[in-house]
């Protein structure tokens, strides 16, 4: 029989043991995965490296996926330590890059390309904050539960884009397929690096949005209170901080640096507001918090990480014929790993008889 | 002949009990699931699993049925893993169920890649009830289907006894809503949320099964195409009650086939919003759940998500 | 000693010890078939422990248990459940959302798979009728008060055949009109022959009901006696019974003035029960005023109203004259009150954040602390240092959690941060437990120098030598009450025993 004791205090060489075994033994199943399939895991990975790294157009694709994963996931470490489990970035996303799109479809065609595309990012922003204030304010008032909020607001936010794009959004000229009209060069958010790269300079705002979501958490009065908040509610309301308004600015700024992705990837490298804008990023972000222990900083090199695994599992699909679903088996088993070895900080284990006086 | 309206409005509503069903497996078994505490969203992996190993199943034994048990059972084991992580180990069982859901998907698709073009040759057929098929309107609707969707009737009258009629019912329910006071009264709570997280997975799996053994006999990645998902707000929207499972499974079926043939008729803009009816009438019902919980104490199971821990005295 | 077939139960020399106390001292306890039988004491007697060995709860570190003449093994709540043993806690073990039949049915073994709903409704009924009292079995438990749940727990020992019924404090949350009621039921189960024992603090009810008292002391037994043939001031002697004990050095100051003021106050607690009834009390600068009474009769409800974490639905509170009634705990706060919570790792302190985190909890809206939104956190620190060289705090590591601080720094960082807001009115509630001995006299040493500046401290604890050691006046809680207040000076200790106990200055 299982005991559990709890711990004390975490010892620091468990802290970072536990992630790099979850990682390893996640390599490990992955391994075990493509053995039953006879495919070799050893060149598998090794293409994956390849197909990630290999090369500066391959690295450059890796950061395109990286992009998004860490605006988003600096947005959920913040929220995620104050118990505000938002599983609605990908709806976020979608809102985010349908709001910024109106003005790339609609706005005035000649707008000055600075001035459209800070709007456009604006909108983005406001358009997934508001779509995450909406769940927030559920949960401050009525204590609805936020998980099952946020993933149905993904759905019809999907759907909404689906309504849009089969309807008055749709381009006259795209043969009936649900596309918009593409993007014109005053709204498409500049790439930094030439042909054939896509990385833009969202690069930077993911960059810039990590930092300061890590200065908000470490040294600001707001993150300070956040984080009593996520600890003990009771105590922060002794303490006189306000519940309400913590949770739901929060909120608005997880969802508004989802909705920032969301414009900012489909302005600068998609170029076109369609049914599949990779808004699935959003789920894969949650990944990456989690991984990054909450932590915004640490965020970006996991996303890295992981847009690597993804980028790379696009290349072994194409060359050699492995299909790109081992990439969700690997991220899901270190994910599995991670979450059974957490039980190991908190609590020594040990097995004993069953208790005799 | 030309098809009536009223032949057309019948093979929607046929068509809405098949899809019906494939939402209503899952959807009973993530009602058990929750009625014991354990929140269980990897039901679109879990299905995914199901459908996969199902196909496979039957294509390798050449029955059918054989494939769906062993889709059920290759679900089944992926649910104990999110049972061992979440009830032993205690670990966050939103993130968990997440993660189980990209391993389905991840899994499924890998695997399935070779099978993409074949095709099942003997896949469950429909089966008449005898004589009930033969009332107008009602039989060619709910008589004239398939095994599995008499089994997911009879399944719902089972949970629906089992759940208020028997002494199961109540050992569950207690764990569900105060593990302490269930776990007091000599109630095995470790136990009775493996048991039905693992069953919960087994139905998800049947779910997805059902759709590779029988109604669409190929397979292809992500045959399910988000089905588990909206299983996780069905449970919501039946108030974790398997009856209502089966009225929300019929309506929420209703309107995807209703879609079907408003996309066949080309029509794609009313398509999307009576897509989403469904997902904002769960959302106006979970924030009635969680209101009214306070008022008439039905609802959310008040020990969702929640580990249980004996407390060292 | 009475031949042991007589007897339901016997217990012989029970000791069972936890770390650091012996809670059960070579206890024997023996009850009568048909009887009553009481079991009081105050707070940390060991009632409640000698009980939780009996239900099977605890396994007894020496002694044995006879039932009927017959040597038992009790290791868990199930084997005491086969010999016929039902404890009824103070915090029921029900399921709101269900009926009474099927908390009744809840794990049963012998039922059967199908729930034969009405021949359960009918045997519940028959007992609800053989105890004089009613019960709708198709009730869900959320719809019935709290007496009427507490009825449900008993049917359940009785559903499941229960000859020993143990029922710990039942009247904490009942009514007057339900504790008579109470009464009656057990009035009526002891003519048809179980054998009941309740623990209770409460003299009133022991002498009313029960045939036979045990005195419990520290885990001692004082004695067991006929009720019949004893007085209220002898047992309340028994119960509390000790020598005057020496006091702490104080300074002779004189009393200040009027500093907190609580007038008619009047709250419920979680349970919906009313915790505080017309409570009245004054506290003057200058002095501990301590407030003494068994747990469970309103002294953290009184605390939380002063400081501002409970609601207030009658009364006044005045702070200096200041009407604080029902304000916020950061008016509170502004105002000087400054409180030392019993869950220290509760409202007190955050376990995961710092030490550093902690110390600025009260003081990170104000400069130095504050600059603009940021945090500057150096100055926190310097704060915090500052903190524990004055209290001389042991802390490893300032940045550590500071739940890895033992229970007595964790206490004095507390203090130290209240203490460093300098307050009006200080609330010390049960501030020494779980401390060792030198935390212990520091806490209580803190508090006296406190007094000595001016402060005006309210001390609630459990602990009545403490009490007696520090506070200068003492106030006896009861049922939500203020029942008396003496001169710490010339206490007569029996007259507060029976105070604490209810038999002064309560309402019938």
């Amino acid at each position: 029989m299982l005991r559990f004791e709890k711990r004390d205090k975490t010892p620091v060489r468990l802290r970072v043991l536990v992630p790099i075994c979850s990682v390893l033994l996640g390599l490990f199943v992955g391994s075990v995965v493509m053995l039953f399939a006879r495919v070799n895991p050893l060149r598998v990975y090794e293409a994956v490296v390849k197909g990630a790294f290999g090369s500066a157009y391959t690295f450059s694709e890796t950061l395109v996926i990286a992009v998004p994963l860490i605006l988003i996931s600096a947005g959920l470490c913040l929220v995620y330590r104050m118990k505000f489990f938002n599983i609605g970035a990908k709806g976020q996303y979608i809102m985010g890059a349908i709001c910024g799109s109106y003005l790339a479809l609609f706005g005035p065609a000649t707008m000055p390309r600075p001035l459209l595309l800070t709007l456009m990012m604006v909108l983005g922003t406001v358009g997934g904050a508001l779509w995450a204030i909406i769940p927030a304010l559920l949960k401050a008032y009525w204590n609805v539960n936020e998980v099952i909020a946020t993933l149905l607001l993904n759905y019809i936010a999907s759907y909404i884009l689906w309504y849009l794009m089969y309807g008055t959004w749709r381009d006259q000229r795209s043969h009936g397929f649900p596309l918009s009209k593409s993007f014109a060069l005053n709204a498409q958010l500049p790439r930094i690096l030439p042909a054939p790269s896509r990385l833009h300079i969202g690069l930077f705002f993911g960059l810039a949005a990590a930092g300061i979501v890590w200065i908000i958490i470490r040294k600001t009065r707001f993150g300070y209170e956040g984080r009593v908040l996520g600890e003990n509610e009771r105590a922060a309301r002794y303490a006189g901080i306000n519940v309400f308004k913590t949770i739901i600015i929060a909120a608005a700024i997880s969802g508004g640096l989802a909705g920032l992705a969301g414009i900012a990837h489909t302005s600068a490298v998609l170029r076109i507001l369609q049914l599949e804008i990779n808004s699935d990023y959003g789920y894969t972000a949650i990944i990456a918090a989690w991984l990054a222990g909450l932590d915004p900083l640490v965020a970006v090199g996991v996303s890295v990480l992981l847009a690597a695994l993804e980028a790379g599992g696009y290349q072994i699909q194409i060359v050699m014929r492995v299909p790109f679903g081992i990439v969700g088996v690997i991220e899901s088993a270190i994910l599995f790993c991670l979450l059974a070895g957490e039980i190991v900080t908190h609590y020594r284990i040990s097995l004993t008889r069953r208790l005799t006086a | 002949m030309n098809p009536t309206f009223g032949s057309i409005l019948i093979k929607v509503f046929a068509g809405a009990v098949e899809s019906g069903t494939i939402l209503l497996l899952p959807t009973l078994g993530e009602v058990l699931t929750e009625r014991s505490g354990v929140l269980n969203l990897g039901l679109e992996g879990l299905m995914l699993i199901g459908a996969f190993f199902g196909f496979l199943g039957a294509m390798k034994t050449g029955n059918p049925y054989v494939g769906l048990l062993l889709g059920m059972a290759a679900a089944a084991a992926a649910a104990a893993i999110h049972a061992f992580i979440c009830v032993t180990l205690r670990g966050n069982q939103t993130v968990t169920g997440l993660a189980l859901s990209i391993f389905g998907a991840g899994l499924t698709s890998f695997y399935g890649d070779s099978w993409v073009s074949q095709r099942l040759t003997t896949a469950i057929k429909p089966m008449a009830v005898p004589v009930l098929s033969r009332i107008p309107i009602l039989g060619p609707i709910f008589f004239s289907q398939d095994l599995i969707v008499y089994a997911a009737y009879v399944l719902v009258a089972v949970f629906w006894f089992l759940l208020f009629k028997t002494k199961i019912g109540v050992n569950l329910r207690a764990v569900g809503e105060n593990a302490k006071a269930a776990d007091a009264m000599g109630v095995n709570v470790v136990g009775t949320r493996y048991f039905w997280t693992i069953l919960g997975g087994a139905l998800a799996g049947a779910g997805g099964a059902y759709i590779t053994c029988c109604i669409h006999p190929y397979w292809l990645n992500g045959i399910t195409s988000g089905k588990g998902w909206i299983a996780v707000a069905l449970v919501v929207f039946a108030m974790w009650n398997p009856f209502n499972a089966l009225v929300g499974g019929f309506l929420f079926g209703s309107i995807e086939a209703l879609q079907l043939q408003l996309q066949a008729a080309g029509t794609y803009i009313n398509s999307a919003l009576l897509s989403m009816l469904p997902y904002i009438t769960t959302f106006v019902v979970i924030i009635v759940a969680t209101v009214i919980v306070r008022v008439r104490h039905v609802g959310t199971p008040k020990e969702l998500g929640i580990p249980y821990a004996r407390e060292e005295k | 000693m009475e031949g042991q077939e007589q007897l339901m139960l016997v217990m012989n020399n029970i000791t069972k010890r936890f770390p650091g106390i012996v809670a059960n001292n070579h206890v024997n306890f023996a009850l009568r078939k048909g009887e009553i039988h009481a079991l009081l004491g105050e707070n940390g007697a060991g009632k409640s422990t000698l009980m939780n060995v009996l239900d099977g709860i605890y396994y007894p570190d020496e002694g044995e248990i006879v039932i009927e003449g017959n040597r038992v093994d009790l290791r868990s709540p199930l084997d005491s459940m086969k010999h016929g043993i039902g404890m009824i806690h103070q915090h029921f073990m029900l399921v709101d959302s269900l009926s009474v039949i099927e908390n009744v049915i809840l794990g049963l073994e012998s039922q059967g798979f199908y729930i034969d709903k009405k021949s359960v409704a009918g045997r519940i009924k028959a007992i609800a009728t053989k105890y004089n009292f009613r019960v709708d079995p198709y009730a869900k438990i959320w719809q019935l008060s709290v007496g009427e749940q507490q009825r449900v727990e008993i049917i359940k020992t009785l559903f499941k055949g229960a000859r020993i019924l143990i029922l710990d404090e039942p009247t904490s949350v009942l009514t007057p009109q339900e504790s008579e009621e109470l009464f009656g039921i057990l009035r009526e189960m002891k003519s048809e022959g179980k054998s009941i024992i309740f623990i209770s603090h409460k003299l009133g009810e022991v002498m009313s009901v029960s045939d036979r008292v045990t005195v419990l002391r520290k885990g001692r037994l004082m004695g067991t006696v006929d009720t019949a043939s004893i007085t209220e001031r002898e047992l309340a002697k028994m119960m509390i019974g000790r020598d005057v004990l020496f006091r702490l050095e104080r300074g002779d100051i004189e009393q200040g003035r009027e500093i907190l003021r609580v007038e008619e106050a009047q709250t419920y607690n979680d349970r919906g029960i009313m915790a505080l009834d017309k409570l009245s009390i004054v506290v003057h600068g200058g002095e501990i005023m301590g407030v003494a009474g068994v747990a469970g009769n309103g002294q953290v409800e009184l605390a939380e109203c002063i400081t501002g974490l409970r609601h207030l639905v009658g009364g006044h509170i005045t702070v200096e004259g200041i009407d604080v009634t029902n304000a916020t705990p950061c008016t509170l706060v502004s105002v000087g009150v400054n409180y030392i919570p019993a869950d220290r790792l509760g409202v007190g302190l955050v376990p995961n954040l710092s030490t550093v985190e902690n110390a600025m909890l009260r003081k990170y809206k104000q400069k130095p602390m504050r600059r603009g939104t940021f945090i500057d956190y150096g100055a926190a620190c310097a704060y915090a240092d500052g903190l524990i060289e004055k209290f001389d705090i042991a802390v490893p590591l300032k940045n550590a959690p500071v739940k890895v601080l033992s229970g007595g720094n964790m206490q004095k960082l507390l203090l130290a941060r209240e203490i460093d807001e300098n307050p009006r009115l200080l609330i010390a509630e049960h501030p020494t437990r779980g401390l060792d001995v030198g935390a212990t006299e520091f806490v209580r040493k803190t508090l006296l120098e406190q007094r000595d500046h001016g402060v005006a401290v309210l001390l609630i604890s459990e602990d009545l030598d403490e009490i007696l050691m520090v506070a200068d006046r003492i106030a006896v809680m009861y049922e939500g009450r203020i029942v008396g207040i003496v001169d710490a000076h010339h206490a007569d200790i029996a007259q507060i025993g029976l105070m604490m106990a209810g038999a002064v200055g309560a309402k019938t």
